[in-house]
């Protein structure tokens, strides 16, 4: 499902943020990515949606060549990715519905598609009682509940999370990660990149470690640190 | 697309509310420059409709002083109604004008008394089809050897023209400046409300929305502050433009004043027209060029 051939990223001001990245993601994994502030995490999501380009090396998503994608392509690459932030990203103006509504609305969907796949996506992360709220009246779970929601109301078969619980209170945290289990389970693979060491601990899942830009580890049923 | 019209359109008045001062700014300066258009097509038109009609009652007057018999006059009448833009030529020999001359003034002042030889000329009366082959028919008529002299009123039509073309060469560099002027409050009215959202903007592009999806909703803004700027100023210049009429036909009632429904009308629709696309064409540039810039 996702695929990185050799990558580099460099950025203008000598940073290399990754190196030499060979890796493969299948369809049904759930994978945490985790590594040290500035390691690289956020670079190699934003590979994959096309927000930032490889300077070398090949990203393929859904098997499409994700780096030579013609750029009047790249939004349909990116309805087949969900994306979570840890800072959530909701439109303050709108209310849960409108802003998960919004993921359908820019695909032309019909009205009344929006209303259905809307509400059962916000029954899934189980926001039903909130649809008229305003991202301020939500607790920051709430928040990210909502940002599942829209990140997944296409059906999109690959998820990507960057810090989804960083804002979040351990319990909350660990809902969050129930939620994203869920999901991968409905057949969408999940990519999770976290400084949360119980929840990796816990959920013994594949875990890629970066380190200054390296993939130093790629172990399954993985931990946070090397045991 | 049709499907997200409806959307756009919110999109755009929530937009225009949002930033309701700068919106205000943009439409009152389409109004103004609009109006100001408009104020220049109908002043050059009606303009060149007084001149038209002036100059098509216009006509050319030839004089021969010696003597010349009726068939020798006959002949030169021919030779003139046989030039180029001359529609119509009446002979007036002098004995005839002075005889119409002495009818007129008998009655005051005996003139055979006074005057004992005609000294009136023979006179050729010459209609021409356009004003602006006055002198060239005024020249070959000239040139004919028994004429002595040529009269026209061309002068006066020649200054109104330049006149009409001065007014019309202003006309046309002021409108031109204007709308430039006003593109660039309209592009930058709506610049300032796309980088308002340019999160918005951001996140949309990540959830997966096309450039043209992002553009449409200021395109449509764009629209709706072009046709409110259009609508206003062709209401202000119909409104007007009908009140002075009325009082000019009322003092002048046979000055030949544009008042045909159709070019009234195709005057305001361009109006209309000419603010919608605008309005149009500023927020299509500014959410461009946000979009060029800013994101990539
Ligand atoms: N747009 C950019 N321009 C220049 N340097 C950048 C840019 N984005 C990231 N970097 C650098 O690239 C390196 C990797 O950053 P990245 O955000 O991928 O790390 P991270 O693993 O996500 O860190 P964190 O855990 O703190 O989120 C860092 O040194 C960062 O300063
Ligand atoms: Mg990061």
């Amino acid at each position: 499902m996702i695929e990185l051939i050799n990558v580099t990223k460099s950025f203008t001001n000598g940073i290399h943020a990754l190196s030499g990245i060979n890796l493969h993601i299948g369809k049904e994994e759930f994978v945490f990515l985790v590594g040290s502030s500035g390691a690289g995490k956020t670079t190699l999501m934003k590979l994959l949606y096309r927000d930032e380009i490889p300077t070398s090396g090949k990203v393929i998503v859904d098997r499409i060549n994700v780096t030579e994608l013609d750029a009047s392509q790249i939004p349909y690459l990116r309805r087949n990715i969900g994306i979570v932030f840890q800072d959530f990203k909701l439109l303050p103006k709108r209310t849960v519905y409108e802003n998960v509504a919004f993921a359908l609305r820019v695909t032309g969907a019909l009205r009344s598609t929006i209303r259905r796949k809307t509400m059962q996506a916000l029954e899934l992360v189980g926001l039903l009682r909130r649809v008229n709220s305003f991202p301020d009246e939500l607790s920051g779970g709430e928040k990210q509940r909502a940002c599942i929601a829209r990140a997944i109301v296409n059906n999109p078969p690959i998820l990507l999370a960057d810090e989804p619980t960083g804002n979040l209170d351990p319990a909350t945290s660990w809902d969050i990660l129930q939620l994203l289990d869920k999901i991968n389970k409905r057949n969408t693979t999940v990519v999770v990149s976290t400084h949360n060491k119980n929840i990796v601990d816990e959920m013994k899942k594949r875990v890629i470690e970066l380190e200054g830009g390296r993939l130093v580890r790629d172990q399954q049923l993985g931990t946070y640190n090397v045991k | 697309m049709l499907s997200s019209l409806e959307f756009f359109i919110v999109e755009a008045f929530r937009s225009i509310r949002r930033s309701a001062l700068m919106s205000f700014v943009a439409i009152a300066t389409i109004i103004v420059s609009l109006t100001i258009f408009g104020l220049f097509l109908l002043l050059v038109l009606n303009m060149g409709n007084i001149v038209g009609s002036i100059s098509s009652r216009m006509d050319l007057v030839a004089y021969v002083y010696k003597d010349l018999s009726l068939d020798d006059a006959g002949v030169i009448q021919i030779k003139i109604s046989n030039l180029p833009g001359v529609e119509k030529v009446e002979f007036t020999s002098k004995t005839e004008a002075w005889n119409n001359f002495k009818d007129e003034f008998n009655s005051k002042l005996n003139l055979n008394e006074v005057v004992y030889d005609n000294p009136l000329p023979h006179t050729y009366m010459v209609r021409v089809r356009n004003a602006d082959m006055l002198p060239q028919v005024a020249k070959e008529i000239s040139s004919i050897d028994v004429v002595d002299e040529v009269r026209y009123n061309g002068k006066l039509i020649q200054q109104i023209k330049s006149l009409i073309s001065a007014v019309r060469v202003g006309g046309t560099a002021l409108v031109i400046m204007l709308s430039f002027a006003t593109l660039l409050i309209v592009v930058n009215t709506i610049r300032l409300t796309v980088i308002a959202r340019e999160t918005d903007i951001y996140i949309m592009k990540l959830v997966g929305a096309t450039d043209n999806f992002v553009k449409w909703p200021f395109i449509i803004e764009g629209i709706i502050i072009g046709v409110v700027g259009g609508v206003t100023s062709l209401l202000i210049l119909k409104l007007s433009y009908e009140a002075v009429v009325n009082r000019i036909l009322q003092a002048l009632p046979f000055l030949p004043l544009i008042t045909d429904y159709g070019l009234l009308m195709a005057i305001y629709a361009t109006m209309f027209f000419g603010g919608t696309a605008l309005g149009m064409i500023g927020g299509y540039i500014s959410v461009s060029r946000v979009l060029k810039n800013e994101m990539q």
